[in-house]
């Protein structure tokens, strides 16, 4: 069980990893969202968050300046980006950044299901 | 004639066909895992497309070692239903939720073309995705001859996605 935070400039997106940890099964209590790094680093206060779902490619702050900013608050909360980067570079930078894990876009709730089970 | 520029075939190694094939396999999997329809697809256009008519079209653009642009161009009444899918939801015009869909259909396929092209990701920049829609417009990208168009339909409703790649020196 947990709160999760999606942070992705694609409404679309947001509501499509929403609608799809619940048909995994995983076990989600709420649900916030954010469009870019700023806003989530905004969404995160006073809130408990055990897992945050991340783009990479997002206006204003992107996803790796958002791990940046969170893993500097010393936040060790689990990142799992979810991304159409699937460039090894960049994911090795997102890993080396704080990131736990990275899932490419397009999934299905299998993939979410079998890359966030054991986070939540 | 429409097919993409030499030079690309020479730098990546890959016959259009090849790269028209990775196009067609992205599509149909964005389309069958986030928008959940089954796609047809056709042969390439041999013939430019530049004007659309009740359409709304979605483009993301990349920038670095090779540059271009992907395009997706739908009739409005795919768009609807396209976005409806994605959302789990009626959705009866086109506004920020169809604009938003497009555009991330877009950036999917924009992923797919960067990944062939760059196997780190460093090398080559993804834009923020564009989306027009209209009751008529031009888009001239599409009517340049290194551009891959390749017709895809769903229930009779046809729809376009264009690769335009240039390698830069």
């Amino acid at each position: 069980m947990g709160n999760v935070l999606i942070v992705d400039d694609s409404s679309t997106m947001r509501k499509i990893i929403s609608r799809s940890l619940r048909q995994a099964g995983l076990q989600v209590d709420d649900i916030y969202e954010a469009g870019d790094g700023i806003e989530a680093l905004s969404a995160m206060e006073g809130k408990t968050i055990h897992l945050i779902l991340s783009d990479i490619n997002m206006p204003n702050m992107d996803g790796l300046e958002f791990i940046k900013s969170v893993r500097a608050k010393g936040v060790t909360t689990p990142i799992v980006m979810i991304t159409t980067e699937g460039g090894e570079d960049i994911l090795k930078e997102a890993l080396t950044n704080g990131a736990s894990d990275s899932i490419k876009k397009p999934f299905t709730p299998d993939q979410l299901n079998e890359k966030l089970g054991g986070l939540l | 004639m429409m097919s993409l520029n030499q030079d690309i075939a020479h730098a990546t190694h890959l016959s259009e066909a090849d790269l028209a094939g990775y196009v067609i396999n992205a599509t149909k999997e964005v389309f069958s895992t986030m928008v959940m329809l089954t796609l047809e697809d056709s042969y390439p256009l041999k013939e430019p497309v530049t004007s659309f008519h009740c359409s709304v079209t979605g483009m993301v653009g990349l920038a670095g070692t090779y540059t271009g642009i992907l395009s997706i161009h739908c009739p409005r009444s795919l768009a609807l239903r396209i976005t409806s899918n994605m959302l789990g939801m009626d959705v009866d015009e086109v506004g920020e939720d169809v604009n938003d869909a497009l555009g991330e259909i877009a950036n999917m396929l924009g992923g797919y073309v960067k990944q062939i092209l760059s196997k780190g990701g460093l090398d080559i920049n993804l834009s923020i995705p564009t989306v027009i829609a209209g009751e008529d417009y031009t888009v001239n990208s599409m009517s340049d001859s290194d551009c891959v168009i390749i017709p895809f339909t769903n229930e009779n409703e046809r729809f376009l996605v264009g690769l335009k790649l240039r390698k830069e020196t």
